[in-house]
């Protein structure tokens, strides 16, 4: 159904100069439109915790819904090797640039909670998430203080290149709900639902739960970073505050 | 205006009668258009969104077993193209209205809403996002100012449906229906008019605000109860749009009653202000 989404978000892009209604899809109206935004992320921001549910709760055959497993030669490689040489890299604005292995990142510390994956499209799943929390590794790392936000870059591509990426500012990376997970349902993930790491944002939607990340980079600003508004999805028009 | 004495059996109850008054605020008369306009782009934009997961589930994560409502669309078996609407479980045809429909771009598609209907009409996720959250905030700060200057003028007083009120309702309606001949005595709103307009302004713009807010992970995070008490993040959903219909029926019976009250003089007090009172109206009750 990203696919769909992604499908969706290329016929507003093909739309472009055919519809009379694009005219107030476009800037400045636009822009006026994204306001709503800053004042979303102001008033509702990353407060509480996500409901935490249980067993009885879990949909074990978890919905995927994204690109299909990435095609890129570095995942095949690793998914051939069983994400032995996997490594993740932590760097940018940090004082201690770290890399980890799969075993390193489960040695660090580990987390398991069962929390409600939110889709934007409205569709809601329930899974048990197992992995480090984010704040962990972030911690290791001593964030320097131009530190603002945190990118997630990740192995897939969407059919025209363009990598799939994901960032969160800092102080929703650091919420204790937010993971790097690597188990879903007592099970390590697959190659589907975003092996061998993927994000997991229990307090926002789902598109910020970035699949298949191998790389972790702080920064002080998002612009210069692909399209410049810090994901694949808000590239494409979607909010970056995806708390509502 | 003067009585003569023949009609003197139907003299006004009230000395104010017939009379040119003020009878809206201008800050009741802009945030009523404002409110118009955002609760028709909300509606428009919301299909648009709907029609990302076209189901509704009376349950917390989405379950089939829990489906109330779902609109399909695709092809049959000979190729042909269908629209389906299922409502509890019985499946209606609606090909070229629901289901299988007007693509917003001068085609056809599987899609639940048709695009003349959805805000922006070809689909995008994105865009409708933006209206529908852009609009929200002018519905809420429209509201707030109505409210706020309203209660401060003492408007908000005499819209509210108070006890008195009530014995009066029957016999109103009777009067809509033409089985009674007079309304009950009655000052700037009737009591139908004040019920309606307290459930809209104190119950379903409230309650479509807070399920609409349910439908979001980081409002559930922070108030955690509000999604429990609508039973979970689906039925939140369903809850939205089912208000959503019930303000549409609002809109729809206002719509008639703006029309058929005197069309001229109902626009008039919501664009000047000014207001030819009824024979059975007056200033205050």
């Amino acid at each position: 159904m990203k696919r769909a989404l992604f499908l969706a978000s290329s016929f507003s892009a093909l739309a472009g100069c055919a519809q009379a209604t694009n005219a107030l899809n476009e800037s400045p109206f636009h822009n006026v439109l994204e306001l709503t935004e800053r004042l979303n992320h102001l008033v509702i921001g990353t407060r509480g915790m996500a409901r935490l549910y249980t067993e009885a709760d879990i949909d074990w055959n978890f919905r995927t819904n994204s690109f299909s497993t990435p095609s890129d030669d570095r995942y095949t490689r690793l998914v051939n090797d069983g994400f032995r040489s996997y490594r993740l890299l932590v760097d940018g604005e940090v004082k201690a640039k770290s890399v980890y292995s799969i075993a390193e990142l489960r040695a660090l510390q580990y987390l398991a909670q069962i929390t409600r994956h939110d889709c934007v499209e409205g569709w809601s799943a329930i899974g048990k998430w197992g992995g480090v929390p984010l704040h962990t590794v972030l911690s290791l790392a001593q964030p320097t203080p131009a530190a603002r936000c945190v990118v997630f870059y990740c192995f897939d591509r969407a059919d025209d290149g363009t990598p799939y990426y994901e960032s969160l500012d800092l102080h929703e990376a650091m919420h204790p709900q937010t993971v790097l997970a690597l188990d879903l349902n007592n099970h390590p993930l697959d190659p589907d639902h975003g092996a061998p790491v993927r994000l997991r944002v229990p307090t926002q939607l789902g598109y910020k739960s970035a699949k298949w990340v191998h790389h972790i980079e702080l920064v002080a600003a998002l612009d210069h970073i692909y399209d410049g508004k810090g994901g694949y999805w808000e590239d494409q028009g979607y909010e970056w505050y995806a708390g509502i | 205006m003067d009585v003569t004495a023949g009609q003197a059996s139907s003299a006004p109850p009230f000395a104010d009668s017939q009379r040119l008054v003020y009878r809206h605020s201008v800050t009741t008369r802009v945030t009523h258009w404002l409110t118009a306009l955002s609760l028709l782009v909300l509606v428009m934009s919301g299909l648009q969104i709907f029609n990302a997961a076209a189901f509704l589930d009376a349950s917390d994560k989405t379950d089939p077993a829990h489906r109330v409502l779902s609109i399909d669309g695709g092809q049959t078996a000979s190729g042909a193209n269908i629209g389906t609407v299922t409502i509890l479980g019985h499946t209606f045809t609606t090909t070229h209205i629901l289901g299988y429909t007007d693509d917003g771009m001068g085609g056809e598609t599987a899609r639940a809403f048709p695009g003349w209907i959805t805000l922006p009409g070809y689909q995008s996720l994105a865009d409708g996002r933006l209206w529908h959250f852009f609009f929200g905030w002018v519905l809420v700060l429209c509201g707030g100012a109505y409210l706020i200057v309203g209660f401060a003028r003492g408007d908000i007083q005499k819209l509210v449906l108070r006890p008195a009120d009530v014995p009066k309702l029957i016999p109103m309606q009777l009067y809509y229906l033409r089985l009674r001949k007079e309304p009950p005595h009655y000052g700037k709103y009737n009591p139908l008019q004040k019920l309606a307009y307290t459930l809209v302004i104190f119950a379903f713009v409230p309650l479509l605000i807070l399920t609409g807010l349910a439908l979001s992970p980081g409002v559930d995070a922070w108030l955690g109860p509000l999604p429990w008490l609508l039973g979970g993040r689906q039925f939140a959903r369903l809850w939205h749009f089912l208000l959503m219909l019930v303000l549409l029926g609002f809109v729809a019976v206002h719509l008639v009653l703006v029309l058929s009250t005197g069309v001229v003089n109902n626009l008039r007090s919501m664009i000047t202000g000014g207001y030819r009172l009824g024979k059975h109206e007056g200033l205050d009750a």
